[in-house]
């Protein structure tokens, strides 16, 4: 506030100053007019009666000449007094609104605002440093998990769209340069509630420029980058950003997973996704040669996770000298002629990988009417294209946002269910399908909410107490239902971290100790009635023992009086 | 030198000068204080305080606020003096702007005070 209000007077002082001698002119003037009063004696008008008057007139009131009629002495000074005062007023005036709609002026108000807004925050917040299109997936899903946001973007247009957006809560937005430390300064950088800074920018260079700056600001957040240049991200890495996310990179992973371990990808896509939501069972790619179309970033990604599979690949590339490919076929891949060449009758599965939509889906149709068996995986790189790709419906569709909202999400969401992942990565599939038909038993076939809970005094006040009264709490509890201990709530422990060392799908019988960290995932219902019972003592109580514990202090004195007896 | 300096330092020190000036005399005796005196007073004043504006550093807010005191105190002056004239006795309402004008006339010293103690702080 104290910024506006400076950049205000320091704009206004040279018209100010102008009103100001010039009003004082007039009016000394008008004072030593000499003129006549109805009598005929000399009168003049007082300091104060010229104030009047001259206020009047530079306003263009103009009440006329009051007491009495003026002199021509007195008329002459107030033609000159109405020149020399009313279009300094003006001037003042003009110059105001100006001020008022001054860029400068307005970007200091929203500015302002913005701080304001940030550091008001009372609950735990991340910071966005973009709103493209996988920040607006991940901005909307966070809002419904009734998560605060924060949102700073250098595009206003894309700030509008967030302005026009219906969402829980509110999201406090700045369009400025998150490259710039005094914006994520003012976007909440310091502030003690900021949980982590997600920067998703599809510049490589700004999102290593804001990685680097948060972990210098305050070295403690949680820092998710996007990146996908190998130097940027190891250059992010060398500068301790916790997660550094690549699109193309992760997609490979997961074709490879799909190839491999189906089972492993759909309990990853499940435990990813948006609550809620119903995933369709994926297809299964098939294994035999592979044509990968373009040969950039998300085609080496692809082809280097496919051999990894010994799968074998052709490609297909336009400029082999550019992307560094040594043995390929030249060309495009939208005409038959290359793809015939690539030998696209005898293959398996067709990559669509260029940066172009438009050639991805000519290479695709191209590719289907020869050879119409084939598995089609096709690259979206805009959203606004979504229309074309929906209408071609292809087997897989490689759409960036989405990979780049869900990794984020699994870091954000729960950190533990990172972690998670990353050990059901190291399992077999039928491990996998195992726990799946178990999940889909107990919380049903949408995407289930995912949580985590740390078993200390301030979030888990009833277990600790018990623990310290030497009572066994088991993981067992803490499934049922505190209303009917008889009943089970539909959630099932996923994890349980204690002393670091990670136990997957710890068995329902282990007990619970202080410090021990367990990740949940179940429905919605199951986490609020987990919610009593690791708060209420009383309510987690009944359900290791059975016994309703009495709430006044002297029904609970009285109940022990009874039981000595 | 800096011409923007001067005319700041010139204005700040005109408006304690003609306070002093308006300030000094009987101070119940109409005629050692003239109207024109507290005028000018109250202009110059005016203006030192719009030069203020907009400066940042403590120095300036300090400097703002001395001078929006001695506006303050000599306006209320001149609304009293407007307002009064003819219906009070002379004595004292003089007595009463004069007094007015005093505290205004302290306001305006401690302005010069701050000017010099952060003029001879600059050792150049």
């Amino acid at each position: 506030m104290n910024s506006i209000l400076f950049l205000i007077l320091r704009r206004l002082r040279r018209p100010l100053i102008l009103i100001i001698v010039c009003f004082s002119i007039a009016i000394l003037g008008l004072s030593m007019m000499p003129g006549l009063d109805n009598n005929g004696q000399p009168w003049r008008l007082s300091i104060f009666e010229s104030f009047y008057l001259i206020s009047y007139t530079a306003t263009t009131i103009g009440f006329g000449e009051i007491p009495y009629q003026y002199s021509q002495a007195q008329r002459l000074w107030l033609t000159l007094s109405i020149y020399l005062t009313v279009i300094p007023w003006f001037y003042a005036i003009g110059k105001i609104i100006t001020l008022l709609q001054d860029s400068a002026l307005r970007q200091a108000i929203t500015t302002e605002r913005f701080t304001r807004a940030v550091a008001s925050l009372k609950e735990p917040f991340y910071i966005l440093c973009s709103y493209g299109e996988s920040a607006s997936v991940l901005t909307r899903t966070l809002d419904e998990k009734g998560m605060r946001v924060v949102v700073i973007e250098s595009q206003q247009e894309r700030l509008n769209e967030l302005d026009l957006a219906e969402t829980r809560s509110v999201i406090p937005h700045l369009c400025a340069d998150a490259k710039l430390p005094e914006n994520l300064i003012r976007a909440g950088v310091h502030h003690p509630f900021c949980s982590g800074v997600v920067t998703l920018t599809d510049n490589d260079e700004v999102n290593l420029a804001v990685a680097v700056a948060v972990k210098l600001i305050n070295p403690n957040l949680l820092v998710l980058a996007r990146a996908e240049r190998d130097d940027i991200a190891a250059n992010m890495a060398s500068f301790g950003t916790d997660h550094i996310i690549n699109p193309y990179t992760l997609f490979g992973e997961q074709l490879a997973m799909r190839v491999h371990a189906i089972g492993t990808y759909i309990l990853h896509e499940w435990l990813t996704g948006v609550p809620g939501e119903t995933l369709l069972p994926p297809e299964n790619p098939p294994r035999g040669r592979w044509v990968v179309c373009g040969y950039g970033r998300f085609g080496k990604s692809v082809v280097q996770n496919l051999e990894r599979e010994n799968i074998t690949t052709t490609i297909v590339e336009a400029t082999p000298e550019l992307t560094g490919c040594n043995n390929c076929i030249v060309g495009s891949g939208t005409e038959a002629r290359t793809l015939l060449e690539a030998d696209i009758t005898n293959a398996v599965g067709i990559v669509a990988g260029t940066d172009n939509d438009i050639n991805n889906l000519s290479i695709v149709m191209t590719a289907y009417e020869l050879n119409p068996k084939l598995f089609v995986v096709i690259r979206k790189n805009r959203r606004h294209n979504d229309t074309l790709f929906k209408q071609f419906n292809a087997d897989i569709t490689m759409q960036p946002t989405e990979i780049i909202a869900h990794e984020c999400l699994a870091h954000m969401i729960a950190p533990l269910l990172a972690q998670f992942l990353t050990l059901v990565r190291t399992q077999s599939n039928s491990w996998a399908n195992q726990l799946i038909s178990e999940l889909v038993s107990v919380v049903g076939e949408t995407v289930p909410e995912r949580w985590a809970i740390n078993i200390q005094e301030s979030t888990t006040p009833a277990i600790t107490e018990l623990l310290k009264q030497g009572i066994p709490v088991s993981l067992h509890n803490l499934t049922q239902d505190p209303s009917d201990r008889s009943k089970a709530l539909n959630l099932v422990p996923l994890l349980l971290l204690r002393d670091n060392i990670p136990m997957l799908v710890p068995p329902v019988a282990t007990d619970l100790r202080i410090g021990d960290q367990i990740l949940f995932c179940g429905t919605a219902d199951a986490k609020s009635g987990l919610n009593i019972s690791v708060n209420n003592i009383k309510a987690l109580t009944y359900i290791i023992d059975g016994i309703e514990v009495p709430d006044s202090w002297v029904w609970r004195w009285f109940k022990g009086f009874l039981r000595t007896q | 030198m800096n011409l923007e300096k001067v005319i700041f330092g010139f204005f700040i020190v005109l408006a304690m000068t003609l306070n002093f000036g308006f300030f000094l005399g009987d101070i119940d005796n109409p005629n050692h204080h003239h109207v024109y005196e507290l005028y000018a007073a109250i202009i110059v004043s005016l203006i030192a305080t719009v030069l203020k504006f907009g400066d940042r550093t403590h120095v300036g807010a300090i400097l703002l606020s001395t001078s929006l005191a001695a506006d303050i105190q000599l306006i209320a002056a001149a609304i009293l003096w407007a307002a009064l004239d003819n219906k009070m006795d002379a004595a004292n309402l003089t007595a009463y702007i004069v007094s007015l004008s005093g505290g205004a006339l302290m306001a305006n010293f401690v302005s010069v005070i701050l000017l010099i103690s952060e003029t001879i702080g600059q050792r150049r």
